[in-house]
């Protein structure tokens, strides 16, 4: 049985590698030359290579990795020893290591309450989030008329979320709708350690550490990885070493890929998906489409205007979709010198993530910008330099950093993306000299990647990461449109398989899973 | 002398759990602080001849069966309408909502057409789902971890009801619950000022912004307000405020309830894990099987009891419990009537509210300042002049005007605010001004009470009006901390019948009869 699925990102090759598994005859219809949606590695500098988009995993679910024997096919993930750095512009830095009894023995040092803390902190995140990944591989019920199986996976989570204890119970109703600022502010004193957990709760989201449910936010991140300092997890190669594997397990398994075969249009007769148009005006059929594209692409360009209730319809053009993330990918002559980290220290400091956005406020003021549609002064900066642990990225002694920036809303209240991409460019070199002075001399090419070019380049509307925004009315039942959060569209055998469907939070794949589980039922109960 | 129940605070919600208790059977006695009743429901000549509803100012949440079964209007209670709110903008326009349906579309209109036709869907729709909340406000809040097969059965309830509404109102109630009251209100229209003027509602006495996700909900409290069974209608008391409180005191002294003024309680007495009685400023004691208090649970657990004496876990849920007040007030004792530029005159739209809300980037700026711990130098006011409704609260001729203020934090990050008070009043005075320019004019006397002046002088701890804020975590089963939401507290006989238990702040008086019929139940097992 064919079946065609549009866009070859993670999930989508997910779904590719399942539904071929099980004996069907998927084909990846790619819009792009390669591979790999968000999760790819371009040369950005003749010799330098680095991971365009996406810059760490979330990371991907272990059976994934297991099914599709992703490391037979060449990915090689790496867990740096420091988690997260993070640098305070006043030459203080905090490095929370991936071993959190050690991140407890530097914490000791200033504070021996803040260290007994933390490892209490990581060891509820750990329980809370095991329970809480259950949440992540279920199919969100139907909320119209729940089957019986419906009542069944609720049933088990509710069972789940008892076997927590009472404290912790209580702690994930509270912490969900809560302000991860006031949340970090219950647990920590020292505000840069405050700051760096409270980043978790607005990756990614158009909010500010004092924005309600970013607690949720944090508890979600939680839930996939399972630690307190957060995810870091890298592949060699960068993530386009990821997703090069992925397609190779899909191929195998025997999916067919075809990259510049951008779909136009999802053909539907009486209320069926039968196919899709090619831009090069070829039309292919198949008995079940799959979308990885976003929501709004899917329902609002894609499938033909008139095949969907206006209801439906208008409920996907208030699925909020405005992104406030931008990225900046650099070439570097040699390894920056942070302040913070001393030179013998240095590579293994800056092996994980590195946090810039030293307090609360900063991050506060930061979102702030993004309320009136203008990009932040001072942005928080997500960054990673992937050459430290994986030369094979950069010549010797050059380095590549990857920089995740928030707050840069696609909606600009004045000019156009083009005319401040530079400007946004020069903002984050800026703010990264007081942590890294002398930066600058050091930039042999500097990539600007506006939510602009994210939604024009790669696809992702409204420049969204997560192809819609993360918020409680977009959770499980609810992702993306309430009644319709089965993976399963108002159009019979036409499927949803990407972020904009649940979890759909980051590099995870968990998406693609589970849509293809539900089209296997289908296809299964069909015969 | 020994009393069935103590209740500590004559606020509205003390005086409602004295007049249940009472007309139960209960010996009662209501100890208030000061020397007038009402908490921050009062009415007082602050100058002579002007009666200032001095902090809450506005009702319209009071439940319809408390005043049924109370016979609040035989009590002397008298509700009269306060009609529309009234936005002035800056560029010489005005919106003028009014409680006449039809002639609010039209001036809808006037600004969109679209709008004017979403007003009436999104009326029907916020009316579905108060009906939907509108139980769950007479409901002891069930324990989600508690394996009582009750409190489970009544969550299955809750689920049922919830499974009980069509597809779209489920939507509706999902959102109004979680998303902010701008992106809420962005579904439905496009009209700056009106989206601005709305969601001011679900900022009021919360420190958040019309931005934070959150304050939806609270547009749905406000249309949970019930007049003679009109949904959404705002009222004011005869006589200020306080006439509710006078209303409900005097309920509860025909129920045999008795009353004391000037009667600071300053501990709590406990014996053995129980509540036995209180302890007076004066040193006085008093006997009582159960003590009620309406207090906050800072000033109830951390300042009348031995927090060493509490269990652990329940002190540090009282500790993280936020309160935050983010509001102020300007009483003004006024020689003649405010003149709008934009609308001249002593118009019916006086008579309503005025808000100063001309733009949802101005309420969100409002915020910003806040939340780094200054007021904000162009806050968001809402104005009411009562006198024009009710002349017997100002000599004739002359006016009380109120005005409600936010932001203020209760924290400020430079200077105190017994410095900052003037200057603070002169920012709202300048803020009205801007839109009316005669107000200073016409001032006879000002009060300015600031977050800090309502904690001190009206026991509302860090000057928070709903005693601690309305955000998702500290709502019904988590308020005011996760496992004591029914109105029970770790010590036996002490209970919480204040703001700062479900379902929460506001001429409500719904925790105080709630918290009745908790201490009902538990006193008739004996």
């Amino acid at each position: 049985m064919r079946v065609l699925i549009i866009g070859a990102g993670h999930n989508g090759l997910v779904t590719a590698f399942y539904l071929a598994k099980a004996g069907l005859k998927p084909t990846v219809l790619e819009r792009r030359d390669r591979v790999g949606g968000v999760a790819i590695t371009d040369e950005i500098h003749p010799g330098f290579r680095c991971s365009t988009l996406a810059h760490w995993i979330a990371p991907i679910r272990p059976q994934i990795v297991r099914d599709m024997e992703l490391e037979r096919h060449g990915v090689r993930f790496t867990q740096p020893a420091v988690r997260v750095f993070a640098p305070g512009p006043d030459g203080r830095a905090l490095a929370l290591y991936d071993d959190p009894s050690r991140t407890a023995r530097e914490l000791e040092k200033q504070s021996a309450l803040e260290a007994r803390r933390y490892l209490e902190f990581h060891d509820t995140i750990a329980r809370i989030g095991r329970v809480l990944n259950s949440v992540r591989s279920v199919t969100p019920p139907s909320i119209q008329s729940p089957s019986g199986g419906d009542l069944w996976s609720l049933a088990k989570l509710a069972r789940r979320f008892r076997g927590l204890s009472r404290a912790n119970q209580f702690r994930v109703l509270r912490w969900f709708p809560m302000a991860v600022a006031d949340l970090v502010g219950e647990w920590f004193q020292d505000d840069l350690l405050r700051a760096t957990i409270a980043a978790r709760g607005i990756f990614g989201a158009c909010a500010g550490p004092r924005s309600a449910f970013t607690g949720a936010h944090l508890l979600m991140h939680a839930a996939a990885d399972g630690h307190g300092a957060g995810a870091a997890t890298l592949t060699v190669g960068g993530l386009g070493a990821l997703t090069a594997a992925m397609a190779s397990a899909a191929r195998e398994a025997g999916a067919e890929i075809r990259p510049h075969a951008e779909v136009t249009r999802i053909l539907v007769a009486n209320g069926r998906a039968t196919g899709v148009a090619l831009a090069s005006g070829e039309e292919i059929s198949g008995r079940a489409i799959v979308s990885a594209a976003d929501p709004q692409r899917t329902f609002l360009s894609l499938v033909p205007s008139g095949e969907l209730d206006p209801g439906f319809a208008s409920k996907v053009r208030n699925y909020r979709v405005s992104g406030v993330v931008a990225k900046v990918n650099l070439a570097l002559a040699a390894l920056p010198k942070f302040t913070a980290a001393p030179a013998d220290g240095a590579a293994l400091l800056l092996s994980g993530r590195i946090h810039v956005g030293p307090a609360i406020d900063y991050l506060e003021r930061a979102f702030d910008a993004a309320k009136y549609g203008a990009w932040s002064s001072e942005p928080y900066l997500d960054l990673t330099i992937p050459s430290v642990t994986d030369p094979s990225l950069a010549p010797p002694g050059a380095h590549v950093m990857s920089i995740h920036v928030q707050f840069a809303p696609f909606r600009l209240r004045h000019g156009t993306w083009s005319e401040h991409r530079e400007a946004l460019g020069d903002t984050v070199v800026r703010t990264l000299e007081t942590y890294a002075p002398g930066i600058s001399q050091l930039i042999l090419q500097r990539q600007v990647i506006t939510p602009a070019d994210l939604e024009s380049t790669y696809g992702l509307t409204g420049g969204h990461i997560f192809h819609g925004e993360l918020a409680p009315d977009q959770f499980f039942a609810m992702r993306p449109i309430l009644g319709w959060a089965s993976y399963r569209t108002p159009i019979q055998n036409l499927y949803l398989c990407g972020s904009g469907t649940h979890p759909g939070d980051g590099v995870t794949g968990a998406s693609g899973a589970n849509a293809s589980r539900e089209i296997l039922k289908d296809v299964r109960k069909r015969g | 002398m020994k009393y069935d129940v103590i209740v500590i605070g004559g606020g509205h919600n003390g005086l409602v759990n004295a007049a249940y208790l009472a007309r139960a059977g209960r010996k009662v006695l209501v100890l208030e602080r000061r020397h007038v009743l009402g908490g921050a429901a009062v009415t007082e000549e602050v100058f002579p001849g002007f009666k200032y509803s001095v902090c809450s100012y506005v009702v319209s949440l009071l439940r319809p069966e408390i005043i049924r079964e109370l016979d609040l209007p035989r009590h002397g209670m008298e509700i009269l309408p306060l009609d529309g709110t009234f936005t002035p903008m800056p560029d010489g326009d005005y919106l003028w909502r009014v409680n006449d349906h039809a002639k609010t579309r039209r001036e809808i209109a006037r600004h969109s057409r679209l709008d004017a036709e979403a007003y009436d869907e999104y009326g029907k729709a916020m009316v579905e789902m108060g009906r939907f909340i509108k139980p769950m406000l007479a409901m002891t809040p069930p324990d989600p971890t508690s394996r009582d097969p009750r409190g489970l059965l009544k969550l299955l309830a809750l689920a049922r009801r919830f499974q009980a509404l069509t597809l779209d109102d489920k939507d509706h109630q999902i959102q109004l619950m979680t998303m902010s009251a701008i992106d809420f209100l962005d579904r439905w229209f496009e009209t700056d000022v009106l989206k601005a003027t709305m969601a001011a509602s679900g900022i009021i006495g919360t420190f958040l912004g019309v931005r934070s996700a959150g304050t939806a909900y609270v547009l749905l409290h406000h249309y949970m307000g019930e007049l003679d069974g009109a949904f959404r209608s705002w009222g004011l008391a005869r006589g200020g405020t306080g006439a509710i409180s006078q209303a409900i005191a005097d309920a509860a002294r025909a129920a045999g309830a008795e009353v004391r003024t000037n009667a600071a309680v300053a501990r709590i007495v406990t014996k053995e894990g129980t509540a036995t009685g209180v302890v007076l400023a004066n040193g006085d004691e008093i006997h009582a099987s159960a003590v009620s208090s309406s207090l906050d649970p800072h000033r109830t657990f951390l300042k009348m009891l031995e927090p060493a004496h509490l269990p652990g876990d329940f002190v540090d849920g009282v500790r993280r419990y936020k309160l935050r007040g983010s509001s102020g007030k300007v009483n003004l004792a006024l020689d003649a009537l405010p003149d709008f530029t934009c609308l001249p005159g002593p118009g019916r739209h006086l008579r309503g509210a005025v808000s100063i809300s001309p733009s949802v980037d101005y309420m969100e700026r409002a915020y910003d300042e806040a939340k780094y711990g200054r007021f904000s130098r162009r806050p968001y006011v809402d104005v009411v002049i009562p006198s024009l409704t009710d002349p017997s609260i100002a000599p004739p001729g002359k006016h009380v005007m109120s005005c409600f203020v936010q932001y203020a934090p209760y924290h400020l990050t430079e200077g105190s605010w017994d410095d900052k008070r003037e200057e603070f009043g002169d920012t709202i005075l300048d803020t009205i001004a801007e839109y009316a320019p005669n107000l200073k004019s016409i001032i006879l006397h000002r009060q300015v009470l600031t977050p800090l002046d309502l904690e001190r002088e009206f026991g509302l701890t860090e000057g928070n009006i709903f005693q601690g804020e309305l955000t998702l975590e500290q709502l019904f089963f988590l308020r005011p901390v996760p496992g004591w939401a029914a109105y029970r507290t770790p010590v036996r006989r002490l209970y919480m019948c204040g703001s700062a238990t479900h379902p929460g702040g506001g001429i409500m008086g719904a925790p105080g009869r709630n918290a009745a019929m908790a201490i009902l139940r538990d006193t008739r097992l004996r």
